[in-house]
């Protein structure tokens, strides 16, 4: 690896029983203590096997799928944010040569159940309210961009010529635009039934906020309205669909990270046989959250091969991935913190309005955005006292969902940069409150205030670790020299702790019964030693095909390249849960782990039996089984495996072949990390440039750390997307202004600064391998560093001031010192 | 309409009808069926359907294919023979991991390619500079920038 990686073991916690001062919402359950690794596969940095392929374009993505006398799907959508569908006249689009079907709403939600989501029982305080989702709008359309009727045609030109054609009758309806306004009482509603606008109403509380603010000696407060994003994957969402008579059961091939979900919901909405439905997640080209979700636009197409019986194909163009997908972390922050004069954190009170569009996702509901946010802005610091409350607003936008970090981006933001406030308030360095503040790993485990069960974390050793690599004190002075030439330096620091994999007890706790947190592997070995391993993650990027090779191998002995990966195809995989919040290094390695554990153990019991020795003295070592101590005395894997599957040559009370299934009930573990920017501000134009970056990182046991870094880097370009470019902009109609990547900006390579990371590894004591997710804080903890580190910069000119809306334009930088 | 066009992709002379309104993108990875021209936005921002024409690299979203009669092209398909023997670049974004969900990648090793013919030894600025006219969501372009700095490496060093 080319950065100079500081890579520090960190002796393993003790695990000392600790009296915990708030109990549990989310029980954990301690897994057996894992073994140190041994050198070998698991935590080498590994180069990923999948990668050749790519680089030549042999890919499977759905685009480029071709099926004999496949159609195309093109999708009229709404081009209102609010309003009534009088009349739909179809009849000249269906005149069109070329033109099969069209479908609209009306005849839609007969036979495709709308989405919808229940919540009713939760740990949580929460208050929800379902809606209906169709498919294809029905009489009414809630935001620019929803689906009003489906073209099926020879060709996706042709397809795109009939939506053209298709007459509707509109009568536009004021629409709520603003999330705050949507509050207010008597405004339109997006959803009638409601009575209101609010989908989600929660409170979060903990110790005596109210006493803890009467002992302060500063309050400070502040307002942070967060940027409209979405995930904006390279490849958009696309999906196949084709009928089978043969098989009297439907394929689908569709662009997601859940294909288990996918199908049962297909299922469901459709009423058709699940066991007859095949859904293929092919190569996926980035999802990031976005392709975790059923969408309208498999349930048209799986209904529209049905009555065609043709194959169909739809891929979405960017304009409809920008505005007919899924955006995501709209939340506006109210905070409040009390500090003493010496910088201790008495208490915190926080308020995250979500604005959530139009719908309900499935099946994560969009309220887990500001849910999430007022769980974790505590982050890794000793605070004892708070009141989190959590809004989802709906209003007449493009629904919003889960993207890269769920809620964290805005509790990070408002805990981080109110934290500066109030060290700039009381005359405090920020790397000193930070300091003061912050968990030390002998404090864990610990149950936060908002009642997450931190399992281990770093966070001071990591905050060190950067302000070490940053060199902190240098910079203090390089910044003063620099000021002395009229240039204006900053350093901003953002310290986090990251929940992980959202395992089967949080979900059992949030109650919403759309979604468990358990995965799965299965691994079959063939007579020469090769292994078969499906698993029911689903690796989009992530490198799966090489990590979970190398637990394989770390095994049961086996070589990397021994290993075929299969993932994404229902009828070939156990039933999975894909691919988010940071799950699958937890969730899906250990299943993999446990999966291999029993593979071994009856290796070990059929060498045993034919060795003539104890399978308790067998170990595994340099691909072999062998005797302890006795590296005569051995056989190869594939000699075991010819015995156990080919020559049946097992022991009496044991059944030939050699596979293993293995469903984990995943735990929740908190990855924890340090993010140092050190930027330059012309005050002139507001350009900012961000100098130099620093991360350091403690995931856990890291199965490949280059793949760890990787992670990282990817994560923090969308960090810096979210700080200073990236936006979705509405007018007061409820009209999507960003309708292309020439409006709505991702960062390209120039805009990206070089890296540096450092990693600590904290063994974690409650999963299977001490493995901690990590898949999302990369993405989480650039935006308050930049914007500390911009109000660090600006300070000689116009004191510190808080930065209340994001992204950092060069408009709202100068407009920080106007 | 359609309009015979005769053109080169990857060495190959080609003669075939062209829908005037067919985009070269769509023309390669649907006529031709050299899928791995990918296309990230069809409106020429994000480089996924790069391609080489007539030695400069041209976002083929943006082009009718009816406009390249003539001419020559080359595609991800055209620069080695296959996974198993990959092109100095390419060997280069395995071993640094320029790559993770791999959709932009084939843009991304095309626009590397002619930055090196035209900048045998560019630094880590022009780097960045040369190849932001090619968008990736998933690499924060760290291990892409660490790929193209080895293979002008090993390109040079093959001279």
């Amino acid at each position: 690896m080319s950065p100079p990686a500081l890579r520090i073991r960190c002796a393993r916690q003790a695990m000392a029983a600790r009296s915990l001062p708030f109990s549990p919402l989310i029980a954990a359950r301690p897994q057996k203590e894992f073994e140190m690794p041994t050198a070998g596969p698991f935590g080498a940095a590994v180069k990923r096997v999948e990668d050749p392929r790519f680089l030549v374009g042999q890919t499977s993505f759905v685009e480029g799928m071709v099926l004999p006398n496949m159609l195309s799907v093109a999708f009229l959508r709404s081009p209102y944010a609010h309003a009534k569908i009088r009349s739909i006249d179809v009849s000249k689009a269906l005149a069109l040569p070329g033109v099969v079907r069209v479908l609209t709403g009306e005849e839609a939600i007969k036979r495709c159940k709308p989405i919808r989501v229940e919540w009713k029982e939760s740990k949580f305080e929460v208050d929800f309210k379902p809606c209906d989702y169709p498919a294809i709008a029905v009489e009414r359309t809630r935001h620019v961009g929803e689906i009003v009727a489906a073209v099926v045609a020879e060709n996706r030109y042709l397809a795109e010529d009939g939506v053209e054609l298709i007459e509707v009758e509109w009568e536009p309806l004021p629409a709520v635009v603003d999330p705050e306004k949507a509050l207010e009482k008597g405004g339109t509603l997006v959803h009638e039934e409601w009575g209101d606008n609010v989908m989600l109403h929660s409170h979060i509380r903990g110790g005596d906020v109210e006493g803890a603010f009467r002992q302060a000696d500063v309050v400070v407060k502040g307002r942070f309205a967060m940027n409209r994003h979405c995930a904006a994957p390279m490849e958009g969402r696309a999906v196949v669909a084709n009928y089978d008579a043969a098989q009297n059961g439907m394929t689908v091939w569709t662009s997601t990270q859940m294909p288990h979900m996918v199908r049962t919901k297909i299922a469901e909405a459709l009423d058709y046989p699940e066991h007859r439905i095949r859904v293929i997640g092919p190569d996926v080209g980035g999802g990031f959250g976005l392709k975790c979700h059923i969408f309208p636009e498999e349930l048209a197409l799986s209904l529209l091969t049905l009555d065609v019986k043709r194959p169909l194909k739809w891929v979405e163009d960017r304009r409809e991935n920008l505005y007919g997908s899924y955006h995501a972390k709209d939340d506006i922050c109210y905070a409040e913190l009390a500090v003493k004069n010496d910088g201790t954190i008495l208490g915190l009170k926080t308020k995250f309005i979500g604005d959530v569009g139009a719908y309900t996702s499935y099946p994560w509901t969009p309220s887990f955005e500001p849910l999430q946010a007022a769980m974790a802005v505590p982050g890794p610091y000793k605070i004892h006292h708070v009141h989190c409350e959590a809004l989802a607003v709906a209003t007449n936008k493009t629904t919003s969902s889960v993207y890269r970090g769920v809620g964290l981006p805005a509790a990070q933001y408002t805990m981080e940069h109110i934290l500066d406030l109030a060290a700039a308030k009381i005359g405090m360095d920020p790397a000193e409150i930070r300091r003061k503040n912050i968990m030390k790993s002998s404090d864990f485990p610990v149950t936060s205030v908002t009642g997450l069960y931190y399992d281990s974390a770093t966070p001071l050793e990591s905050l060190d670790m950067a302000l070490e690599m940053i060199k902190y004190p240098e910079f203090r002075k390089e910044q003063e020299a620099a000021r002395k030439q009229g240039k204006y330096l900053g350093i901003g620091i953002s310290a986090m702790i990251e929940m992980t994999t959202f395992g089967f007890e949080y979900w059992r706790a949030a109650g919403l019964k759309s979604v468990t947190g358990y995965d799965s592997a299965h691994l079959r070995v063939d007579p020469n030693g090769g292994v078969t391993l499906t698993v029911g993650t689903f690796n989009h990027g992530q490198g799966h095909p090489t990590a979970y090779a190398q637990l394989v191998a770390d095994g049961i002995g086996c070589k990397i390249e021994d290993v075929t990966f299969i993932q994404g195809d229902t009828q070939m995989t156990p039933y999975g849960w894909g691919t988010w919040g940071s799950r699958s290094a937890v969730a899906g390695g250990g299943a993999v782990i446990k999966a291999s554990e029993k593979i071994r153990e009856k290796m070990f019991r059929v060498a045993a039996n034919l060795m003539e020795v104890s399978a308790q003295d067998l170990e595994l070592k340099d691909g072999k089984v062998q005797v302890k101590g006795v590296p005569g005395k051995s056989m190869t894997i594939r000699e075991v495996a010819q015995a156990t599957v080919y020559t049946a040559d097992v022991p009496d009370d044991d059944e030939p072949g050699l596979e293993a299934s293995y469903y984990y009930k995943a735990p929740t573990p908190y990855a924890n990390s340090t993010h140092i920017a050190v930027v330059e501000v012309d005050p002139e134009t507001g350009y900012t440039k961000i100098l130099r970056y620093v991360v350091t990182e403690d995931c856990g046991r890291m199965i490949n750390p280059m793949i760890v870094d990787g992670q990282i880097a990817g994560g923090v370009a969308q960090g810096i997307g979210q700080a200073m470019f990236e936006h979705h902009q509405f007018d007061e109609s409820g009209q999507i202004l960003t309708t292309s990547l020439m409006d709505y900006l991702i960062p390209s390579c120039a805009d990206v600064p070089p890296m540096q990371f450092g990693h600590l590894e904290t063994p974690c004591p409650i999963s299977v391998g001490g493995i901690k997710g990590m898949g999302e804080g990369g993405a989480v903890a650039p935006p308050p560093a930049i914007a500390n580190a911009i109000a660090d910069a600006l300070a000689p000119l116009a004191g510190w001031k808080p930065i209340g809306r994001l992204p950092m334009s060069p408009e709202v930088v100068r407009r920080q010192i106007a | 309409m359609k309009k015979t066009i005769q053109i080169t992709v990857n060495g190959k002379s080609y003669s075939r009808d062209a829908d005037t309104r067919q985009v070269l993108a769509d023309f390669l990875r649907d006529e031709l069926r050299l899928t791995g021209t990918h296309i990230g936005c069809g409106t020429g921002s994000c480089g996924a359907c790069t391609v080489v024409l007539d030695g400069r690299t041209v976002k083929s979203c943006c082009i009718l294919a009816a406009d390249v009669d003539g001419q020559e092209i080359t595609t991800i398909e055209g620069i080695s023979t296959g996974a198993q023997q990959l092109h100095p670049i390419q060997e280069a974004f395995v071993e640094f991991q320029g790559l993770q969900c791999g959709y932009c990648t084939p843009g991304m090793v095309l626009s590397a390619m002619q930055l090196l013919k035209e900048n045998p030894n560019p630094s880590e600025d022009e780097i960045r500079h040369g190849i932001s006219g090619n968008l990736c969501r998933c690499t924060g372009y760290h291990f892409i920038v660490k790929s193209i700095q080895e293979a002008a490496k090993r390109l040079q060093a093959s001279k």
